[in-house]
Parts: C-alpha cells; sequence; structure tokens
C-alpha cells in the first residue's frame, strides 16, 4: 500500500509546444481509490505514464511512499514498477502460445525462477478471477476472461499500487462491470491504492475519488471539492 | 524463457524457417568447399600411397603420377625394357614391377603387370587366385565380372573407337581386396600377354629376335592416337593363353611405360630417384607430384572459400535487417513485458536468444547439407575414378566453427540493444 505525492509533473512531447500534461500537486493516501476521468487527449494516459514509470518524466517529481521513481534509471524504474505496480490496460497485451497460468507468471518468470508459493498464489488467483481451466490457451479464451487473466498477473507480485487504463473500455457492458467488480474488490482485499483511468461511469461510481483532466490539467477533483 | 522464446518462433515459423534456411544454405556452401577440398586432397594422397617411385621415359612428371596412380588414359613414350631389368636386380629394389597401360575392356583399364605388383596392392586376394597362365586375369574389386569370366581386350577405350583385340580372351582368376584407388577399376594381366599382343614379343617363349620392333610399338601408347594409325602390328598369330608366366626381365625386354618400384630404404628411394632421372629416363615421386598440385587445389579452394564466407556475410546483413525490421514490429510486444516486470536483461535474452537460435539452427542445418553434399559428391566421384575420397571432419574446422558462433553472438546482440531503445510507453504505441 503505498502513497501517490505528485508535484510541480510536466510531461512535453517533442514537436509540441504546450506541454501534455502539467500537474501542480496531487496526492493520493495510501489505499485511496482513485477514478480519471476526462475527454481522450486530455492526457489521461500520459498521467497513467507518467505515475507508472513506463514515460520519462520532463520536469517534476513522481513519487510512490517516497520513492521518486523520476529520479531512477530506467533499469531501475522498471524494476521499482515489477515491485510495486500492477498494471490493467485496455488491449490485455496478453502473449499469445503461451497457456493463462503462463501469462500471469511470465514477468516472474523472465526476471528470475518462480518459487512454489508464486505458482499457489497465480493459479489461486486465476480460481478467484473465474478461470476455470489455467492451462487453456490464451488465444482461446473470451475478452472477458482475457481480461481477468490480465488482472490476475497485475496481482500476482502482490503490488502496492494497480493502476487500470481502461480496462472495461473494449469489453460489453456486462463483462466489464464484472471485470470492474473484480479489480475494485481484489485491490481492496489486497489493500493496493487503486488508480483507474476510465470513460465508465458505472466504474467511477464504485471509487471514492475522481479527478477530471482537460488539456492537461486537473479540472475537477472531487477529493478536494469534498475537503473544501 | 525457452518455452517463450520458441512460442514466439512458432507464431513467426514462416520468417524463422527463411532465416534458418538462408543460414544454412550460406553455411552448407563453406563446408562443402572445405570438406570437398580435404577430401579430395585425402584420398589422392592414399592412392599414391603404394607408388613409393615411378620410372618412366622422358617427358612429364605430373602425366608419368597421373597415369600410374589414377590410371588415366594418356600417350606415354616407352622407355626401354633394359630399364627394367636393370631395376629388378637392384639390391636397392625391394621389387620392381613393369605397368603396360593402353588396352581396356567394358570401359576398365587393362593393366599389364606382374604378380608382385598384384600382392603390393592386394596383399591378401579378396578371391581367387593370382594369374599363373598368360590369359589370366586378376580384376579390381569394382570390376563386376565374377571368377572365371572372359573378358576381351580392346585397344583403346571403347569410347575412342579402338579395335577389339581377336588374338587373345582372358579368364578371371582371382579378384583383389578394396585398395580405395583407381586400381579397383582395373583389370591386371601378365605383361608379357600385353607384348605380345601388341607384337612387341615374339612368341609366347619370348625368344626375341626382333629387337628395335619394340622400341616403336604402342603399348602404352594414347589409345586415341593409336588406335586410329597404327593397325598393322603383324600379330595375327594365337597367342597361347595357357602358355606359362615368365616374370623374369633381361635386357631384351620389350618397352613398357613405366615402372614402379619399391626401394628397401627411403635414403635409397632418393638416390634411386637420383640416378633414373636422366636423359631417357625420368624418376619421380607421385606422392610430391601430388602435393605441387595440391598447392593448385588449395588456391582454387581459398577462392571458393572466399566466395562462401562473401555469401555469409551478405546473408548475416540480410538477416541482420530483418531482425531489426522484426524487433520495429514488435516493439508493442517488447514494450508490454517491460510494462509488466520483465527485466531488460530478460528482454534482451530473449531477442538475441531467439536470434541466435535461428543461427545455431541454420549452422548445424547448413552443417548436414554441407557434410552430405560433400558425400555425395565424392561417392559420385569414386563412381567413376574408383578413388575413395573420405570426407571428414578436421581440427582445423573447430576454429572456423568458433568464429562463426561469436560472430552470431555479436551480430544477434544488435537488435536485442535496439530493443530497449524506446521507453515502454513509446513502445506500447508502436
Amino acid at each position: 500500500m503505498l502513497a501517490l505525492d505528485i508535484a510541480d509533473l510536466v510531461m512535453c512531447f517533442p514537436g509540441l509546444d504546450a506541454p501534455v500534461l502539467a500537474i501542480d500537486r496531487l496526492h493520493l493516501p495510501a489505499g485511496a481509490r482513485l477514478a480519471v476521468t476526462g475527454a481522450s487527449g486530455s492526457g489521461k494516459s500520459t498521467l497513467v505514464n507518467a505515475i507508472t514509470g513506463l514515460e520519462t518524466a520532463t520536469r517534476g517529481s513522481v513519487s510512490w511512499g517516497g520513492t521518486d521513481i523520476t529520479r531512477l534509471s530506467a533499469g531501475r524504474r522498471d524494476a521499482f514498477r515489477a515491485a510495486h505496480i500492477g498494471l490493467v490496460m485496455q488491449d490485455f497485451h496478453l502473449f499469445p502460445g503461451l497457456s493463462a497460468f503462463e501469462n500471469v507468471v511470465l514477468p516472474v518468470r523472465l526476471s528470475r525462477r518462480l518459487k512454489p508459493a508464486e505458482r499457489e498464489r497465480a493459479l489461486q488467483l486465476l480460481e478467484t478471477v473465474g478461470i476455470a481451466r489455467p492451462h487453456q490457451s490464451v488465444e482461446t479464451l473470451s475478452r472477458g476472461e482475457m481480461q481477468r487473466v490480465a488482472v490476475a498477473r497485475a496481482l500476482l507480485s502482490k503490488p502496492g499500487v494497480i493502476v487500470a487504463d481502461e480496462p472495461t473500455a473494449s469489453l460489453d457492458r456486462r463483462t466489464g462491470d464484472e471485470v470492474a467488480e473484480l479489480i475494485v474488490r481484489l485491490a481492496r482485499e489486497g489493500g493496493a491504492t487503486l488508480v483507474v483511468v476510465t470513460h465508465d461511469p458505472a466504474l467511477t461510481e464504485r471509487l471514492d475519488r475522481r479527478i477530471g483532466l482537460d488539456g492537461g490539467r486537473i479540472v475537477e477533483d472531487s477529493g478536494e471539492a469534498r475537503a473544501a | 524463457m525457452i518455452r517463450f522464446i520458441l512460442a514466439d518462433l512458432r507464431r513467426f515459423k514462416g520468417g524463422a524457417l527463411a532465416v534458418v534456411v538462408l543460414i544454412a544454405l550460406s553455411v552448407a556452401l563453406s563446408v562443402t568447399v572445405t570438406l570437398q577440398e580435404r577430401a579430395v586432397r585425402l584420398g589422392s594422397a592414399r592412392a599414391a600411397e603404394k607408388f613409393d617411385l615411378l620410372v618412366g621415359a622422358a617427358g612429364s612428371e605430373t602425366q608419368l603420377a597421373l597415369s600410374a596412380v589414377f590410371l588415366q588414359p594418356s600417350p606415354l613414350p616407352l622407355m626401354s625394357g633394359a630399364v627394367l631389368a636393370k631395376l629388378s636386380q637392384d639390391p636397392r629394389v625391394d621389387f620392381a614391377a613393369p605397368v603396360g597401360f593402353g588396352d581396356s575392356a567394358y570401359g576398365h583399364p587393362v593393366v599389364g603387370t606382374t604378380t608382385t605388383l598384384v600382392s603390393a596392392l592386394s596383399p591378401r586376394l579378396a578371391e581367387g587366385a593370382l594369374f599363373a597362365r598368360l590369359g589370366d586375369a586378376v580384376i579390381g574389386a569394382d570390376v563386376p565380372s565374377p571368377l572365371g569370366a572372359e573378358i576381351k581386350p580392346m585397344h583403346g577405350g571403347i569410347d575412342q573407337g579402338g579395335h577389339v583385340h581377336t588374338e587373345i580372351v582372358y579368364r578371371v582368376s582371382g579378384r583383389m581386396a578394396v585398395t580405395g584407388t583407381a586400381w579397383d577399376r582395373a583389370i591386371l594381366v601378365p605383361i608379357r600377354a600385353v607384348w605380345q599382343l601388341h607384337g612387341m614379343e615374339g612368341d609366347a617363349d619370348h625368344d626375341h629376335t626382333d629387337h628395335d620392333h619394340a622400341d616403336h610399338d604402342h603399348a602404352g601408347e594414347a589409345p586415341d592416337g593409336a588406335a586410329a594409325g597404327d593397325h598393322d602390328h603383324g600379330h595375327e598369330a594365337h597367342i597361347d593363353a595357357d602358355a606359362a608366366l615368365d616374370e623374369h626381365f633381361d635386357a631384351d625386354t620389350p618397352g613398357i611405360p613405366a615402372v614402379l618400384v619399391k626401394p628397401k630404404t627411403v635414403a635409397d628411394a632418393y638416390r634411386l630417384r637420383q640416378e633414373y632421372r636422366g636423359e631417357t629416363t625420368l624418376a619421380v615421386f607421385p606422392a610430391e607430384v601430388l602435393t605441387r598440385l595440391y598447392a593448385t587445389l588449395g588456391d582454387a579452394r581459398s577462392l571458393l572459400l572466399a566466395i562462401a564466407i562473401g555469401t555469409q556475410v551478405i546473408v548475416v546483413a540480410a538477416i541482420l535487417l530483418v531482425t531489426i525490421m522484426h524487433v520495429g514490429a514488435r516493439q508493442r510486444q517488447i514494450g508490454a513485458l517491460r510494462a509488466f516486470g520483465a527485466s531488460r536483461g530478460s528482454i534482451v535474452a530473449i531477442v538475441w536468444g531467439e536470434l541466435f537460435l535461428l543461427f545455431l539452427a541454420g549452422f548445424a542445418l547448413g552443417l548436414l547439407l554441407g557434410y552430405a553434399a560433400a558425400r555425395f559428391i565424392s561417392a559420385s566421384l569414386a563412381a567413376t575414378t574408383a578413388v575413395r575420397m573420405p570426407v571428414e571432419f578436421a581440427r582445423e574446422d573447430a576454429s572456423l566453427a568458433v568464429w562463426f558462433v561469436a560472430l552470431a553472438v555479436l551480430v544477434s546482440i544488435v537488435p536485442a540493444l535496439s530493443a530497449l531503445r524506446l521507453s515502454p510507453a513509446r513502445a506500447l504505441r508502436a
């Protein structure tokens, strides 16, 4: 469970004058559940990339539990993300040719030897998310099942943070609802801080706080409104 | 890791196969060139092993060696039979055997010689016995005739339009063991039968009166030249095939193209060679002549090998291009792997491992292909020349292989490192 602190964060892309993202200050307490909304091009994905360290910040700092990931080298940042941040993406990014179980343990297996406890946890997570046959090849699963496998993968290393980028956008309504419920429930059970980028009002409903982005800036924040 | 690499290769199996085949073909080319050159060198060296010293009439050293070792038909001049007599009695000589070429039967060379040479080539016969009568023949291991079969010798070769000698029909009395030389295709007959066939010896009991006749006859002449012009042998008389052998040679012995000499010691060999290098005779170590020929062969090998290595460089460059494009196309996958926590080292290992695996597979396949091709070429050469050409790997090939693997390691690391150039987010958008 990690708290997020953003200070003076600016993200610029080469060839663009205006910054794509500019956040002066954002604090998210450990264990909080945040929804990020906004039109496309508002900077939502850039925010996800910045807080997960997938993209290097142009300026400013992004701290998780006191670790400023903008100051880490690319390699250490990858390692920090592997250890502390579980990612769920719109396009699943599962690897065809491998089974559901193999996909869940792939990131760990590529870095080191899989421990028996991790193997157990992977199988249990797959059961929890409702995958009946963990050794079924991943390309034969339905889209909803694929996203469930991706959720299981995000949770394998017991991350302190779960970041989901449009996790329900490519699913139909009912499946999307089930996946949304799953993510929120598992984040709560695992005690993880949750950040979800979404258009989905049903998903936003399930979270405690919502910030709206426009033109790379925070234009509304339910948390501040409440505080105010 | 390995499972992931294999799953990944399965997804791109068409491209992977093409890369493997490309590498395999280019490797096979160099392997074949290297192995075949060695096979020809070793095979002919072994073929020359039993021919320590050859003495012939003054002329081309190379021609003398090739004719005697590989039984290559060619116009060899005759030298006086007195040389054979002298060599036979020389105390430094273990044995001296005449070699008379010129005739053939069913495409196999008929060689006139003595039982001594047969025993030298094949200490134990595979079957049958040495020749005991003028009409007997001992055949090489690759001559298909059975024991007791009749052989009708022909002057020259069948393709040169020679005529059949009607005066004698040889009967196969024995078969030599496999020697791995051109002599496996030969039909060996008593030298006196050859002389008589060509009218160089008066009659069966060789009470020779017509000495000068020998000097211009053609026991060793080129089949083509001989067959066309001079059929006036004046030897229509039947030859007594049952006449006993006479393997003693004196000063009246008819002319012969070559004498194979087995000296008693190495020093004797050098002394004899020195002595018989003169105005009328020529003495050569066939091994030495062949060594000179190999030098030429070696030059050809260097050229072919340079071409082969050139093609390999082109293939490697093409593969590099393909891989860099391939890595570009799979940036998304690489970005995702990094996003989900795969270490940078493992990404490099995956991209590098995949490419290296392809290189290795291509290399292994190329070795097999090259080896098979060399075996095939050797086999077809052996079928026409009877010279066994051993296809084998040697110690120095290992360093070539190490070079190739080292180069493969280096080349495949380039795309692996380029895979990490982009940030994971950019890679995911690719």
